[in-house]
Formats: structure tokens, C-alpha cells, sequence
């Protein structure tokens, strides 16, 4: 080998022509050259020097498997040359260390990329547990209330779409829910406007739309068998409009979404991975908002006088059991006899007056018919 | 052939010269590539997708010989990250703003914001055609690069526009639509100095598929269909191209691509077989293991309601594993087996007019795949 290097193996001219062919960059013609190993690799064709690569300047790119390709950093981007004659290969690698060198210039570094992307995973998921709810919470009372009022007009014209939007409205339980709602809104420092209507649906839900608006289904009524059941309900309503939680979820959820789109590439959350870290992580960061708002509700509760305890009897009424049902950490709400329990600690005798007389209570009930 | 070639005198009409396309990539290199692409996407949390999508194309352009060359893909994984990257950038005001309106909209009706959805299919046709036009002029065939012109939005209003009009015909104007967009998409598709364009006819496509769409209504025949539809749109795609004088012709079989499918079907089932026996074994075995002796479920379906992180966790695992079982086995007969089956079925007639062309144009950046990549809509 090192004595053939010393005699030029190829010369121009020869008998046997070396197999190389050339590609100039300029046009695609495919010119069939012979290669001069001198201090450069000359190229030449029909005896004429056409183009002259340094060594070092050598780098390979992608060809077929029985060929070795090669481009020049001093020539044309596109200039090939291409090899597929052993010896001639081997004769260039001998002389061009920049081949050996980058050898993998066009593999790829696997492990930086797996360490670059831990640390982005880490990253991201710092800022998603920790980051997000942070920022949520300082920027959701920022947000300007006119603004959460106009988002809330959004979900109310959708919720009068799926509900119906049929208003309950019997004179004298009209009268007795807005002293409860009163009641309520003093014991809870609830300074803003408070808009509450009762749908006629056999749903038995209670909800809070972002801008203080609150909605009682006439089926969580109906399924009330006191005004204690029902205010302790309410309450947690109010907790939530307090909270500003709305604003603080759809800042939250708005930031997990992207960040979780940020790490797996797909920013519209289509797929299933995408779907289910959202999911778990929203699911998280509302349980912490429902927890709060039972906190507001028991703490209202007692400054009423009255006891916590029915609120989580009425849910445990129409939830019944959660544990052997559903996975906590997926669920949106804490499990409902964890609920009660904690309702039922904070459970003290009554002080304070009834929250609603029984013929006030009765005229509630009948409210939808 | 050259010399051959050079013997005739100049004032003779050149050889007219037909070649069939080649492809010498082996399958088992292609699947290591994937198989390790796969698993190395589970430890980056799919950020290796762009290595592995390059690596991906590497293989298939550089195995694929027209008349004895490959083209050369000369794209690389950080200019699709950072495409990535700038589009990401690029969309976070344009989601808000389009939050901001969505509000806006709903106040004045309920549900009014959801035709806002449109504005981001037509996003997503614009991303098509940026990202067609990235891998085009990453294509180098013997030192001259494909390149494209025209504008991702002029694009993206004919696409939806079409669109529209397949939604409105029940689906009987998808071949005028593919027509259309590939006549598009060919008119602005150049090599170095000549001009593509494309000559397929959606009624061509319509008389060879319009029976599939009486068939496609039975969601159950369409894992039948659907290869067919596949196999007579490749041929018909490829028999409409023409590069200057240059023109294409297929001889893909109707049933050519049937095998690719059901093969990807199977081993998805393989892999559901595989996965249910073994969580199985490892149910029974925990049983065995909280029972003390003897299977107990009711204690072992306790014990998981109890650790339902636990539980979480295995099934995201669990999920995951298959999904990159099944994303592995549909690289392999949807991107490489559908590959090697078209480009092997075409032949290239009057090659001698692409002999001596010109480079022209230039490369152009990845922000159309790194959309196309926020949408999850990568092709090839």
C-alpha cells in the first residue's frame, strides 16, 4: 500500500481510465473523470485538469451504498465526486486525515442529543409544575375584570345553548334565594356583582362562569333537604368567583398546553400522549382550586353559624362513593367522601340563625314550578 | 452508453433513453435505523424526531438509483429543530389572538368561533406546500438541486377551496381537487433549469377510483380500500409527471400497495396480543404477590386504587411502548415499503432531455416543516 502511493497509480492518459465521475455543481452533466493524486487531488478529464480538491477539504455526503461521494468545502456546494473503485478509495483515505476526521460529520452526536433533550424535559416540566401555577396565580388578578365578564358571556351564551336556558322564576322563591345569595355573598366579603339563576335542568350541578355569574340546576334542588345542604353549595360557588380561579385556569391551561405541545411536538394537543399529560396536569391544578373553594364554603359556613357538614351529605348524596369508581389523580374534583370528611371535622352546632325560614325553604323547592 | 453516444454525429436526433428506478436500501438497515430512532425518541421525549426523520430520508433518497445515481437529501436534523422552533414563535401570538377573537365571537353567539377552526386547516395547507418545498430543494440529483416557487398561500385558498367543494359533492370532487393542487404543486416544482408540471386529470383518476367510493361509505371495507385508493393515486400521480420532456410511467399493481397495509395491521394486533397476555402474566403474578399465596384481585384491584400513580404510570408506559411498536412497523412498510413499491414501479422515458441542465435556484429554511411539525402533519 505505501509503496503503491509513491508510483502514481493513475495516471492521465493511461490505458484504464480512473473510475471517478465528476459533477461540476453548474450542470448536472455526468462527466467521467480521471483523478491525479498530487498535492492536490486533481480531476481531469480528456487530459485536461478541470478542477483541483486540497485534501483537507474533502468531506463526504450521502450516496449509494457501493459508492464513496465526496464534496469539496473550497468548490461548488453541489460538486461530487464520486468513487467506486476500492483501491482509489483507499487511496484517498490514505491521503486525507479531514475523511477520517469527519468521518461522522454527518452522523449524528446521540448522546448530546439525549442530554440536551433531558435537559429540556426537565426544563419544561420545572416550568409546567412549578412555573405555570405561579404565574397563574400572580397574572389571574391582573387580568381586568371587564374582561373576564366578556369571556363569561362566552361560556353563559354556550351553557343557555346545551341547557335550554330556562329560567326558574316563581315569585316567592325568587325572593328566597336572593336573601340566601345575599346571605352569603356578606358572610363571603364578595365584592363584586353577583348574577345567580336557577336553570330548569334535571342535572344535578351547581357552577360558577368566569365574571360571577353563578348557575343552580333545579335537579341539585331538588335532591336538597335543607338550606344548609344548599348554601353550603353556593358558597363554594362564591369561592371560586373570589378566587378568580377561572382566569387563573384558563391562564394555566393555556400555558400547559403549549409547553406540553413545546416537548412533543404537536402544539394543537391531537395526540394521545400530549392528551393525557394535559389532562392529569389540568386535573391537578383544578382538585387545588375545588379544595380551596371548600375551604371558602366551610369557612363562610361558620361565620354564618352554621355547619358545614350537609354541603358534603348533599354530595355524597348524588355522587355517592368515588374511590372504587375513578381514578383520583384524573379526576377534576377531589373524591366526594374525602369531601365529606373533611366537612364533617369542620362540623360544629349551629349559633346563628337559619339561613332560610322553613316556608321560605318551601317556596325555594317550588321555585321551578 | 457515452461513448457510444459520442460517435454520432451532432446533426442525428440523440438516443432516446428509458430507465427503470432502482431501489437498493435493505431492509434490515432501514429497521435498525428505526428501531433505534424509535427508542431514542422515548428517551429524548421525542425531540430525536427530527434526527430520526432525516436519517429516515437520507436512506431513502441515497438508496434509490435513476439511471445508476442517487439524488442526495442534503437537509439536517438542526435546521429542522429550529424550524420547529420559529414556528412555535410564530404561532403563540397568532393562538391568542385567535382566543381573543374566539371570546369575541362566542358573546355574540354561541359556538360562533368554531368556523375559526378553518383558519388553521388553511395554516396547515400552507405548511404542506412550505415543507414540500423544504425537502425539494434539499434533493440533489448528479450536483443540481430540485427547487420550488410559488406561494404557500396561494396554496393554502385553493386547497380549502377545494376542500370545500369535495365536502359539498359527498366526496366526488377529491380527484379534481388532487389534480388541481398536484397541477399546482408541479408547475412550481423546477430541476435546475427546467420546469415541472403535471398532466394527470382528475377525470383520468376519477374513471380508474369512482368505484371505491361507492365501497368507502361501509367503514369496514376501508382498511381495503383505502390501500387500493392509495395504489391508484401513486400511479396516476406518477404517469402525470413531466420535468421538462422528461416523463414519468408507473406499473404499480391495483393490489400493489394492499400487502404494506395489512402487514402494519397485523403487527399492530401482534403487538395488542403480546401487550394483553403480558399484562396478564404481570396482574396474575401481583395477584399472587398481594394475595400472599394464592391469587387475590378484589386486593389487587384495591391496591391499585390505592397507588393510582402507580397505576397511571404503567398504563402511560404501557402506551407508550405499543405506540412506538406500531409508529416502528408503520415506518417501516408505510414509509420504506411504500417507497421502495412506487419508486420501483416507475420508469424514466427520455431521460437524454434532463442531460445537460443548469443549476438554478436556491434552499429555502424549515419553518414550513416546523409548522407542519406543530400540527403533526409530516410527510414523508
Amino acid at each position: 500500500m505505501r509503496d503503491d502511493r509513491s508510483i502514481d497509480p493513475l495516471l492521465p492518459n493511461s490505458a484504464e481510465p480512473a473510475p471517478a465521475v465528476f459533477f461540476d455543481g453548474v450542470t448536472n452533466r455526468k462527466r467521467h473523470v480521471a483523478l491525479r493524486f498530487g498535492n492536490d487531488l486533481e480531476i481531469i478529464e480528456k487530459g485536461e485538469g478541470i478542477a483541483t480538491w486540497p485534501y483537507p477539504n474533502l468531506r463526504h455526503a450521502d450516496g449509494p451504498p457501493d459508492a464513496m461521494r465526496l464534496s469539496c468545502i473550497s468548490s461548488l456546494p453541489l460538486a461530487r465526486l464520486e468513487i467506486r473503485d476500492p483501491a482509489t478509495k483507499r487511496e484517498i483515505f490514505a491521503r486525507s486525515s479531514s475523511l477520517v476526521a469527519h468521518h461522522g460529520q454527518r452522523r449524528t452526536h446521540t448522546g448530546r442529543i439525549v442530554l440536551w433533550s433531558l435537559a429540556a424535559l426537565a426544563s419544561i416540566s420545572a416550568v409546567t409544575y412549578y412555573g405555570v401555577p405561579l404565574a397563574a396565580a400572580r397574572l389571574a388578578p391582573l387580568v381586568p375584570y371587564s374582561f373576564e365578564r366578556r369571556v363569561g358571556e362566552m361560556a353563559d351564551n354556550q351553557v343557555k345553548a346545551v341547557f335550554g336556558g330556562k329560567v326558574c322564576a316563581a315569585a316567592g322563591g325568587r325572593a328566597a334565594y336572593a336573601k340566601m345569595v345575599e346571605t352569603l355573598r356578606r358572610a363571603g366579603n364578595l365584592q363584586i356583582p353577583l348574577q345567580t339563576e336557577i336553570l330548569n335542568s334535571a342535572v344535578p350541578n351547581a357552577f360558577a362562569l368566569p365574571g360571577g355569574k353563578v348557575y343552580l340546576f333545579e335537579g341539585l334542588l331538588r335532591r336538597a333537604e335543607n338550606p344548609d345542604e344548599l348554601a353550603g353549595v353556593l358558597a363554594h360557588e362564591l369561592g371560586h368567583v373570589i378566587h378568580r380561579d377561572h382566569m387563573r385556569i384558563l391562564i394555566q391551561n393555556g400555558g400547559t398546553s403549549f409547553l406540553v405541545g413545546l416537548l412533543f411536538g404537536d402544539v394543537t394537543g391531537a395526540g394521545a400522549v400530549i392528551f393525557a399529560t394535559r389532562s392529569l396536569l389540568e386535573a391537578s391544578y383544578t382538585r387545588g382550586a375545588e379544595t380551596d373553594a371548600d375551604a371558602f364554603a366551610i369557612d363562610v359556613m361558620h361565620k354564618l353559624g352554621r355547619s358545614p357538614k350537609p354541603m358534603g351529605e348533599l354530595l355524597f348524596r348524588i355522587t355517592g362513593a368515588q374511590a372504587d369508581k375513578s381514578i383520583g389523580i384524573l379526576a377534576s374534583h377531589p373524591m366526594t367522601e374525602d369531601r365529606l370528611a373533611m366537612m364533617t371535622r369542620e362540623d360544629r352546632p349551629s349559633t346563628g340563625p337559619e339561613i332560610l325560614t322553613a316556608r321560605e325553604w318551601q317556596a325555594l323547592k317550588a321555585i321551578c314550578r | 452508453m457515452n461513448d457510444v453516444m459520442e460517435q454520432v454525429p451532432p446533426a442525428a436526433a440523440v438516443a432516446s433513453r428509458s430507465v427503470r428506478v432502482a431501489f437498493v436500501g435493505a431492509r434490515p438497515e432501514f429497521r435498525r435505523l428505526v428501531v433505534r430512532g424509535s427508542v431514542l425518541e422515548l428517551f429524548t421525549a421525542g425531540f430525536y424526531r427530527f434526527w430520526l426523520a432525516t436519517d429516515m430520508r437520507r436512506h431513502l433518497w441515497s438508496h434509490t438509483l435513476v439511471e445508476g445515481d442517487a439524488p442526495e437529501y442534503t437537509g439536517n436534523a438542526k435546521e429542522l429543530l429550529i424550524g420547529f422552533l420559529f414556528a412555535l414563535a410564530i404561532l403563540v401570538p397568532i393562538y391568542l389572538v385567535y382566543f381573543l377573537i374566539g371570546i369575541e365571537a362566542e358573546r355574540l353567539q354561541a359556538f360562533a368561533s368554531i368556523p375559526l377552526f378553518l383558519f388553521f386547516y388553511a395554516f396547515g395547507q400552507f405548511a404542506i406546500y412550505r415543507a414540500r418545498r423544504y425537502r425539494a430543494t434539499r434533493t440533489v440529483w448528479r450536483g443540481v438541486r430540485l427547487w420550488m416557487t410559488g406561494s404557500g398561500w396561494d396554496y393554502s385558498w385553493r386547497a380549502c377551496l377545494w376542500s370545500l367543494l369535495v365536502i359539498l359533492s359527498l366526496g366526488l370532487a377529491l380527484p379534481w381537487r388532487e389534480a388541481a393542487l398536484e397541477r399546482f404543486k408541479m408547475r412550481h416544482t423546477h430541476y435546475g433549469d427546467i420546469d415541472g408540471r403535471f398532466e394527470g386529470t382528475g377525470w383520468e383518476l376519477f374513471k380508474r377510483g369512482w368505484w371505491l367510493w361507492l365501497l368507502s361509505w361501509f367503514v369496514v371495507t376501508l382498511p381495503f380500500t383505502y390501500p387500493l385508493y392509495k395504489s391508484i393515486t401513486w400511479k396516476w400521480w406518477v404517469n402525470g409527471i413531466r420535468v421538462g420532456a422528461v416523463r414519468a410511467e408507473s406499473d404499480l399493481r391495483l393490489a400493489g400497495l394492499m400487502g404494506l397495509y395489512w402487514a402494519v395491521i397485523g403487527w399492530v394486533m401482534v403487538f395488542i396480543i403480546i401487550d394483553g397476555a403480558l399484562i396478564g402474566i404481570v396482574a396474575t403474578a401481583a395477584a399472587f404477590a398481594v394475595g400472599g399465596g394464592k391469587a387475590n384481585y378484589a386486593a389487587l384491584a384495591q391496591f391499585a386504587r390505592d397507588h393510582s400513580y402507580m397505576l397511571f404510570a404503567a398504563n402511560v408506559a404501557n402506551y407508550l411502548l405499543v405506540a412506538l411498536a406500531s409508529g416502528a412497523v408503520m415506518r417501516i412498510y408505510l414509509l420504506r415499503g411504500l417507497w421502495q413499491r412506487v419508486a420501483t414501479s416507475v420508469s424514466v422515458h427520455h431521460l437524454e432531455a434532463a442531460d445537460s441542465i443548469l443549476a438554478r435556484g436556491d434552499t429555502v429554511s424549515a419553518l414550513g416543516e416546523g409548522f407542519a411539525n406543530s400540527f403533526d402533519i409530516v410527510g414523508f
